[in-house]
């Protein structure tokens, strides 16, 4: 799957985006798992990002696949 | 409610007009612009950033919700996204409605809900010292330096592919759905959620040949009091001892019932004995795979002929979906001849035409193709003939007339048919003469669009393709692909990981690569990617096996075999848009 970073959370992984393997199904706590493996630098966010699957907000229920585009989306700001 | 939404890099314009609605009794117009302090510091401008696709998405979300309770008639918003200095908006929002109050009421709950969800950020204030220029109208919208350590790094004059295809993205909108009969409506995609009618199997069934008898009767012999065969429908409330012969398929009596297989029983007359139990109570129940209002098929499925299938089972025999697109394709270039005639040194045959007439195959569309003279007066007297169609058509391709020499006739062509110039060169191998353009986008003034059938508000999209058949190839799967999928309402095509099969031989190049390649699935289901050889864009040989396009980043040269690479499938069945 497609990883996207946005604002905050680009700053705290120095990239836009990675691309992971994950197993054939994964969830909101096994997604968070890997992604702070990665970058110990999110653990600040978690708290206010919300995650995005396929453009669209994901329930806490979600189960992500290795087709999917997740994203980090930190409070926004527009307007 | 019609909607029209779009991110873009350039200033917003400063008169937008209201739709031609006959309807509309107000327009009311916002405009949030760029104080000049950010948290009691002076500044000269913010920079925005945005996730173009999903910004998109949400805000038309939440207008389409907003509109069951504010009917409003049509909401146009524009937000702007990179550097954008004090004073000038930020976003620019456009409401038409029967009366004031609903508009007013929309508008004020819109911003509430755009500040609390649409993924677009505040970046950065730029200090008062700060140089803010003017932006470049190829401002990249929702892409950044990636891999760069998070640093900026300078921007380069020509955009890149994920610029290219973002701003694609963004300035293309939907088209406004349509209905249309099942027969017709292949490949469309679908522009409204499909729910069940009715449970299904709409009342329970027996899924075995055998008898009927209620759940927990035990009686040593039954009678049997009735025959129902697949087509029956007879309610009736057993009793025990009571069985029903039935069919496979047959609607059951009454609830709590088993059905009994026939090899299971043995029967004498009108009485059946059951000589072997089972656990099963072979029934289909009702509702068992669907209920009454779930959903069926989701808004944005393309409709396949699975898809059709399950709509004429619901009855929906009329669905809203994309409309069918016009196509219009201008070929260019002295040098071409039909393709049935022998070319004179010098001149080439046309294989460009049959070529996109083959690629369109996968969108809907009736396109309509002639052939333009290289010179500019002559080109225009041409289309003057073809005026209506090109107003008409959502879109519009130029085959040649881009690349170095004479590179002004088909930007030139298209700006004289009024379209905005979105970019006229992109850092790609091959394809870097590629021209977009949009019409009918918020910084076109009415007064530029060909004559005044063009409805003002309507977006209609235009590439201008390099004349030789690969780049042809590479710009259609990358960009037309893009505006196609984002103008029907389906998913963009995106680009997947596979593997390389065998080496992919090349010198480093200061432009990003698509490499043709045939694209294999190995029995473990990995993709591998055999890269094809060319040698110019020129190439035709090996647009007959290409079924993908490699990505070869910046200055890489030779990648080795079993290296990881990105990929754009260019046949739809594996696509991604496909699998979605």
């Amino acid at each position: 799957m497609r990883v996207l970073f946005f604002a905050q959370t680009k700053d705290a992984t120095g990239c836009d985006s990675i691309e992971f393997a994950a197993g054939a199904q994964v969830n909101t706590e096994q997604l968070w798992t890997e992604l702070l493996k990665k970058f110990p630098k999110l653990a600040a966010h978690r708290a206010n990002v919300r995650l995005a699957r396929n453009w669209e907000y994901a329930d806490a229920d979600v189960q992500f696949t290795n087709d999917d585009e997740v994203a980090l989306i930190p409070p926004v700001s527009g307007g | 409610m019609e909607i029209e939404v779009q991110l873009t890099g350039s200033p917003i314009a400063e008169k937008i007009s209201p739709p031609r609605l006959a309807a509309h009794g107000a327009w009311l117009e916002f405009r949030g612009a760029v104080r000049d302090e950010e948290n009691g510091e002076k500044i000269s401008g913010l920079e925005y950033e945005a996730y173009p696709e999903m910004a998109v998405r949400e805000i038309r979300r939440i207008l389409e919700l907003l509109a069951v309770r504010h009917p409003c008639l049509a909401a146009k918003v524009i937000h702007r996204v990179g550097i954008i200095p004090v004073g000038e908006a930020a976003i620019y929002v456009g409401i038409a409605s029967r009366h004031r109050a609903e508009a007013i009421a929309l508008l004020g709950e819109f911003m509430n809900q755009l500040k609390q969800g649409v993924p677009i950020w505040k970046r950065r204030a730029l200090p008062v010292e700060a140089v803010v220029g003017r932006v470049t109208p190829c401002m990249p919208v929702g892409a950044h330096p990636a891999a760069s350590g998070g640093q900026r790094t300078a921007r380069p004059t020509l955009p890149s592919l994920d610029e290219a295809i973002a701003e694609i993205i963004s300035r293309c909108q939907q088209l406004p759905a349509v209905r249309a009969p099942l027969a017709e409506a292949f490949g469309r995609v679908l522009r409204e959620t499909v729910c069940a009618p009715e449970d299904l199997p709409p009342v329970d069934r027996s899924t075995r040949d055998g008898y009927a008898i209620l759940k927990n009767d035990e009686s040593g012999t039954f009678q049997v009091v009735d025959t129902f065969h697949a087509a029956d429908w007879k309610p009736r409330q057993l009793k025990p001892g009571e069985a029903v012969r039935v069919a496979t398929g047959a609607s059951l009596p009454c609830k709590n019932l088993r059905v009994v297989m026939q090899e299971n029983v043995e029967r004498t007359g009108d009485k059946i004995r059951i000589v072997r139990r089972e656990t099963s109570t072979h029934i289909n129940l009702r509702g068992e795979d669907l209920r009454a209002g779930e959903p069926l098929l989701h808004f944005g499925a393309r409709l396949d002929a699975g898809a059709l299938a399950l709509l004429a089972t619901a009855g929906n025999v009329n669905p809203l979906v994309s409309p069918r697109l016009r196509v219009v394709h201008f070929t260019t270039g002295d040098e071409i001849v039909p393709p049935d005639q022998t070319p004179k040194p010098g001149q080439i045959r046309d294989s460009n035409s049959v070529l996109i007439r083959g690629l369109l195959q996968n969108f809907p569309c009736d396109v309509e193709q002639a052939h333009l003279p290289e010179d500019f007066e002559r080109a225009k007297s041409e289309i003057e003939n073809w005026k209506l169609r090109v107003e008409n058509a959502d879109l519009l391709l130029v085959s040649g007339g881009a690349s170095v020499g004479e590179k002004d006739f088909t930007r030139q062509l298209l700006e004289w048919l009024g379209f905005e110039i979105v970019f006229n060169q992109i850092n790609l191998r091959p394809g870097r003469p590629l021209i977009f353009g949009v019409n009918g986008g918020a910084s076109v003034p009415a007064s530029r669009l060909v004559g005044s059938l063009a409805p003002p508000n309507k977006i209609r999209v235009a590439f201008g393709l390099p004349g030789n058949p690969l780049s042809h190839f590479v710009c259609f799967h990358f960009a037309v692909a893009a505006a196609l999928t984002r103008l029907t309402g389906g998913e963009p095509p995106k680009f997947l990981r596979g593997q390389l099969a065998e080496k992919l031989d090349d010198k480093p190049c200061p432009r990003e690569t698509l490499w043709p390649g045939k694209l294999e699935i190995s029995p473990d289901a990995t993709a591998r990617l055999h890269p094809l050889a060319w040698a110019n864009s020129g190439n035709v040989a090996c647009l007959a096996s290409a079924n993908a396009l490699v990505r070869v980043p910046i200055n890489v040269g030779l990648i080795g075999a079993d290296a990881e690479v990105d990929f754009l499938p260019t046949t739809p069945i594996i696509s991604g848009r496909a699998e979605v």
